[in-house]
């Protein structure tokens, strides 16, 4: 009988024994940085703890579409381009490029030579393990490998029809022995780039992700893990990866000595002074021994990271937030005594905006046969726009401190037209149902509107809210429905086969220039393309194809406002909300961060003082 | 030799539940899931790409051959690589499903201990106030919602707003001091849903086994009360209580810390194969469920060989 | 003549044995305080969701006229949420969703595990047995949260869809208890003796056997129904609960943010709404499956 009892325990001491192995287990799964980083460093070490609040869905540059996997890839990788680390309006410099571009008069030709003695880092995938140089066939191996079926490239479509024989080298089977005409080495360090016609924002392309430069050794020998072991001749070395928790690089110490010079990079002493800037001057990147990026989707957990002091250095500001943090909103953000004595803040618009289109291809909403119910169509979306109150959006959603304009060009990029008048942006009821009463639009006849989401809380009170607003001009309560998508891939399929009426969405840039939302509304690019409301409007179109071969210009500028109007005019989208994000870090940090166009690009700038605060 | 023979019979007729539950799952997972091609293309595809990236998903096989390979990838046990990240999922599941033990095998072990603890005492002083008390607040503990559990511990332990002596998410984990850290507070949610259930369970169990005659003659003897639950009463309970235990076991593995683990943010396999099923990374999905099914079947066959270790009198046959 | 008489006294036994029974069990109820209470107050709330659903209060769920995050006042009892939307308004609608949601899957998922139940032990130790046990062994075995997620996306825009999935998980453990139970009464005399008078098969199941087993699917139900309204708390915050008007999972899912902010409010309404329904159904539970179960053990 006690050896009953005796075995009971045994069992007992048997699970807690499993218990303790697991948990060990568990341990080795996650990551010590000491210990990660023990005999890649000598000395004690400088490591600066970053955080997203996303994560980065693949680092092969062929995928790099993620605003994180982008993030991410810059500094692993190489780019010909990148934007100056102070400077706004962005201004695009030569990374690896020696120089700008050297462009033929008709715009069609442009030459571009690469840094020479630039090496990649080590990795096993070398011969020997010791990186080699980066050449000029590098980049366009990086190129071709969007162009090549197997790899699912994401960013072709930045090149696509645009470059002489790459289009064909696609359709013959992507054979990388073949020479493409229109992209060629001319020597071991120059690249020679032939256009169809001008391409003004193919320097851009050349400073994004997408661009950059692979060795073939790593991709031949990772194969499809290679999205998981990046090696590049960046900044940083990945050393270790966990897909969807964190990424912990350390300092390529091959990276090549370029010495900061901060009145290049815009360097300007009143803004940029109290964040301790100055003292990064001569130094050369990257600045910090380790970097580690936790990618954190929970704001409050993001946000207590933070707060702790010895966790994570950098965060976004919740939303939730933010009227805790700030003593004042307008005219300029100011925090509060505590919290300015602990952080740095900036705080920058995104370069991206949220909007609300109408699906045009839905005959109940958009486009009609019917040239009589078109018109009333046209009368049903205006008003429904009058009655969108983006002030009352921005104030329950984004705390108040985003910025509301009219129309589809952004307040980030050069384009924007801050005399516009913004009466397309405000709340008027009255408006909204003389409209409706034109249109000939009464509660019993007005169709069914169905806002589409993936379900979440947030797109859930986005469409409680829109509903609240649609029964202030007479659309009863069971009129305004929410289809909600279990999960993104769904609803962004919907939105692709053109199934949604009304689409809540947001766009983040590419590149600063207008011509990457005004594309948004160009007819050809209707769904599965990136023209969700599937505008299709002939002078849009005609004037969008005349503008994408013409350089920046007053001229280009006039053509892009009047393509702006042209959609505000034709209450196609409800438009248009700049996000502010705040950026708090600890004041051990020397930064200026950004996550928009120079995104990635500024963590090799980052410094982080000793203890006597050097 | 006997017990040997014994697993192998039931390994064979492991085999039908094996595939239902592939069909099943891959039914709904696979075949009706969500559609990835939209995530992997780029902006402004041509339909030559869209139909490319179908034809690589295997969007365009029919049921049947997709079934068929998903078998054989089941039985080779190669799962291939992530459609999101494109980490082999061997590699994604070796990393992960040990942070899913760790995170839940406390709670689940200490969940189970103080159930049957707070069994055995009520079931001892059965109709005494002490026992009301305990079923009484069980009876509370089953009515909270989990997530309200987790949202108020997060509250009270983890919060500034709170006590603040705990993590409010991650596992960044490197020592025992670490783990103890991360871990204590999913523990004491996971502890606290769970022991109302289990009490309740243990102490039905416990009641019918003290109202056995053996234990009742042993209890007018003055036995000692200890002694009388250890020996007499703990011991034949010991059926139902494993179980419980072995069939909680896969269940809790996969998906019994999906809740915990995005509520805060730790990277086990339940959060793994949740973000698999939102974004519809096949493979992995593929991977866990059919795993998820063998681990059933060895766990009904694991049962079965306990029961006989524990009453030698119930025959393998 | 003979065989009506058979019949009618096969009957008139069963019909004695069940009285008997329910008369029992109503007077041992009727003694449970804790029980009584239970089901005053799932009354209490079964008024309340019937007045939502005539339309008689909890109107105003959807209207945004209120500040963001107001406090308690005469107007507000709750205070408003982010939108400005009535919080006590949002919760008194809630109870007709928790409603809707319990009884759909308690009634379904009842009936499917009555017959599946009753066929699966009145035909045990047959292929029929066999596929029903296959069935639910199959359906056991799937994690509860990823099997409801697959069948949320695969009937993706359905609005049931999360009611088919619990009732697609939660009618086998009523199946099992039923096909226990079958299993027993099949050799019970006034059943052979149905058999032996030549009475088809399916009205023995149907009209002799299962109506002896409704006190297993009365507790069961009501355990069904609690399970249900909790797990819409859950499938609510995973984004894969109800389609239609606001849920207390809803509300809990929306106070997971507030509460960070300090807001609380949408989190206490919610979940003491909850809270106390699912404690009242369980007393209510317990106390019916004491008064029902001669067997089982009680305090």
């Amino acid at each position: 009988m006690v050896n009953i009892l005796l075995q009971n325990f045994k069992w007992l001491n048997g699970l807690l024994l499993f218990m303790v192995a697991m948990s060990l287990a568990g341990c080795n799964a996650a990551v010590d940085i000491d210990k990660a980083l023990e005999g890649h460093l000598k000395g004690p070490a400088k490591i600066y703890r970053h955080s997203l609040r996303g994560a980065p869905s693949s680092l092969d540059p062929v995928n790099a579409a993620t605003v994180y996997s982008n993030f991410i890839i810059v500094n692993i990788y190489d780019t010909l381009y990148r934007y100056k680390y102070l400077a706004r309006p962005y201004e695009i410099v030569p990374n690896l490029a020696v120089d700008m571009p050297e462009v033929s008069d008709d715009g069609l030709i442009y030459t571009i030579k690469i840094k020479k003695e630039v090496f990649y880092a080590d990795d096993p995938a070398f011969l020997n393990g010791k990186g080699r140089e980066v050449i000029a066939e590098d980049l366009i191996y990086s190129i071709k490998r969007h162009f090549d079926v197997s790899n699912r490239s994401q960013g072709s479509w930045l090149w696509d029809g645009k470059i002489v024989g790459l289009n064909e080298w696609k359709d013959a089977g992507s054979n990388y022995n073949q020479t493409i005409q229109g992209l060629k080495a001319v020597d071991s360090h120059t690249i020679q780039i032939t256009l169809f016609k001008p391409y003004p924002q193919l320097t851009h392309t050349f400073a994004m992700g997408f661009s950059a430069l692979v060795p073939h050794e790593a991709v031949d020998y990772y194969g499809r893990e290679f999205s998981v072991h990046p090696v590049g001749s960046g900044p940083f070395k990945m050393l270790r990866y966990e897909s969807s928790n964190y990424a912990l690089m350390i300092r390529n110490i091959k990276y090549r000595q370029e010495p900061i010079d901060l009145s290049f990079e815009g360097y300007d002493p009143k803004l940029h002074k109290q964040y301790g800037i100055d003292k990064i001057a001569g130094k050369s990147p990257p600045l910090v021994d380790a970097l580690k990026i936790d990618f954190i989707k929970e704001s409050a957990s993001k946000w207590a990271s933070f707060t702790k002091g010895n966790e994570i250095n950098f965060s976004g500001v919740p939303v939730e937030q933010v009227d805790q943090i700030l003593t004042q909103k307008k005219p300029t953000l100011i925090l509060t005594p505590e919290m300015s004595e602990k952080y740095h803040m900036f705080h920058t618009i995104e370069a991206g905006f949220v909007h609300t289109d109408f699906n045009m291809r839905d005959p109940l909403i958009g486009y009609n046969d019917d040239p009589i119910r078109d018109k009333r169509n046209k009368k049903l979306r205006c008003a429904i726009r009058s009655a969108f109150d983006w002030k009352e959006r921005n104030d329950v959603f984004y705390s108040g401190i985003a910025v509301e304009y009219p129309g589809i060009i952004p307040p980030v990029v050069p384009e924007f037209d801050p005399h516009l008048s913004n009466i397309s942006t405000l709340r008027n009821v009255d408006e909204a149902k003389r409209m409706m009463l034109e249109g000939d639009w009464t509660k019993d006849n007005v169709p069914t509107l169905v806002y589409g989401g993936a379900a979440s809380v947030s797109t859930r009170q986005i469409y409680e809210q829109f509903r609240g607003w649609m029964k202030d001009i007479g659309f009863p309560e069971e009129k305004v429905v929410f289809d909600s998508y279990a999960s993104f891939g769904d609803f962004n399929k919907a939105m692709k086969e053109a199934k949604i009426m009304i689409i809540g969405s947001g766009w983040i840039l590419d590149y600063p220039d207008a011509q990457n939302t005004l594309q948004l509304f160009y007819g050809p690019y209707g769904s599965p393309g990136s023209n969700n409301s599937n505008y299709n409007n002939p002078e849009y179109n005609r004037l969008y194809e005349q503008t994408s071969t013409m350089l920046p210009s007053k001229e280009r500028t006039q053509l892009y406002r009047k393509m702006n109007n042209i959609v505000i005019d034709d209450c196609v989208s409800i438009t248009g909300l700049s996000r502010d994000n705040i950026f708090l870090w600890h004041k051990s940090v020397i930064s200026y961060p950004d996550s928009g166009i120079v995104g990635g690009f500024h963590l090799k700038f980052v410094d982080m003082l000793d203890e006597e605060g050097k | 030799m006997e017990i040997l023979q014994y697993t192998l019979r039931k390994l064979v007729t492991g085999i039908p539940l094996i595939f239902g539950v592939t069909l099943i799952s891959f039914t709904l997972m696979v075949h009706y899931g969500p559609d990835k091609t939209y995530d992997l293309l780029g902006k402004n595809p041509t339909q030559e790409q869209i139909t490319e990236v179908r034809h690589q998903l295997g969007y365009d096989q029919t049921f049947v051959v997709r079934y068929t390979q998903y078998l054989q990838e089941l039985a080779t046990m190669n799962f291939g690589y992530s459609d999101s990240s494109g980490e082999k999922v061997s590699s994604i599941l070796i990393r992960t499903m040990p942070v899913s033990l760790a995170l839940i095998l406390p709670g689940f072990v200490l969940g189970n201990l103080l159930g049957i603890i707070l069994a055995l005492i009520s079931a001892y002083h059965r109709g005494y106030w002490i026992d009301k008390v305990i079923m009484g607040v069980s009876v509370m503990g089953m009515s909270v919602s989990f997530l309200i559990v987790i949202i108020a511990f997060q509250v009270i332990f983890s919060s500034s707003k709170g006590l603040d002596l705990f993590p409010v998410r991650g596992w960044d984990v490197y020592s025992f001091t670490d783990y103890i850290h991360y871990v204590t507070v999913p523990t004491l949610a996971s502890i606290f849903v769970s022991l109302g259930y289990n009490t309740r369970f243990y102490r039905a169990v416990i009641v019918e086994e003290m109202g056995r005659d053996h234990v009742r003659t042993a209890k007018a003897f003055g036995a000692h009360p200890i002694e009388l639950l250890f020996k007499s009463v703990l011991k034949n309970s010991l059926i139902p209580i494993i179980t419980r235990i072995m069939f909680s076991i896969p269940l809790v593995v996969i998906s019994g810390s999906l809740l915990l683990e995005s509520y805060f943010g730790i990277p086990g396999v339940g959060k793994v194969t949740y973000d698999a099923i939102i974004s519809g990374d096949q493979p992995i999905l593929k991977a866990v469920v059919g795993l998820t099914a063998i681990m059933f079947v060895f766990t009904l066959i694991i049962n079965d060989i306990l029961y006989k270790v524990v009453d030698p009198r119930i025959s393998l046959k | 003549m003979n065989l009506v008489k058979k019949r009618s006294t096969a009957q008139a036994r069963e019909e004695n044995v069940g009285e008997s029974m329910w008369s029992k069990a109503a007077y041992k109820f009727r003694r449970d305080r804790t029980g009584m209470m239970g089901l005053y107050v799932v009354v209490l709330y079964m008024l309340v969701a019937l007045g939502v659903a005539f339309g008689l209060w909890g109107t105003e769920w959807s209207d945004n006229n209120g500040q963001k995050w107001e406090g308690i006042s005469f107007q507000y009892w709750f205070g408003t949420n982010i939108l400005g939307q009535d919080i006590f308004e949002r919760a008194v609608f809630s109870t007709k969703t928790a409603f809707e949601v319990g009884l759909v899957v308690a009634m379904i998922s009842t009936l499917i595990g009555a017959i599946l139940g009753a066929l699966s032990g009145f035909f045990s130790n047959t292929w029929i047995d066999e596929i029903i046990l296959w069935v639910m062994g199959v359906l056991d075995s799937i994690p509860f949260y990823l099997f409801v997620a697959a069948i949320a996306f695969a009937l993706s825009g359905f609005a049931y869809s999360m009611h088919v999935a619990m009732i697609a998980t939660f009618w086998t453990g009523t199946s099992r208890l039923v096909r226990g139970e079958v299993i027993k009464l099949k050799n019970f005399e006034f059943v052979e003796a149905a058999r032996a008078v030549g009475v088809p098969q399916h009205t023995i199941i149907f009209r002799h056997i299962l109506p002896n087993t409704f006190h297993i699917l009365l507790v069961q139900s009501t355990i069904v129904f609690v399970g249900a309204i909790k797990s819409e708390v859950i499938l609510s915050f995973l984004g894969l609960g109800v389609k239609d008007g606001v849920s207390w999972g809803l509300m809990i899912a929306e106070s997971t943010l507030e509460v960070q902010a300090g807001e609380f409010a949408n989190f206490y309404a919610a979940s003491a709404l909850l809270f106390i329904l699912v404690m009242a159904f369980n007393m209510f539970s317990d106390a019916l499956q004491d008064a029902l179960d001669p067997k089982k053990v009680s305090a």
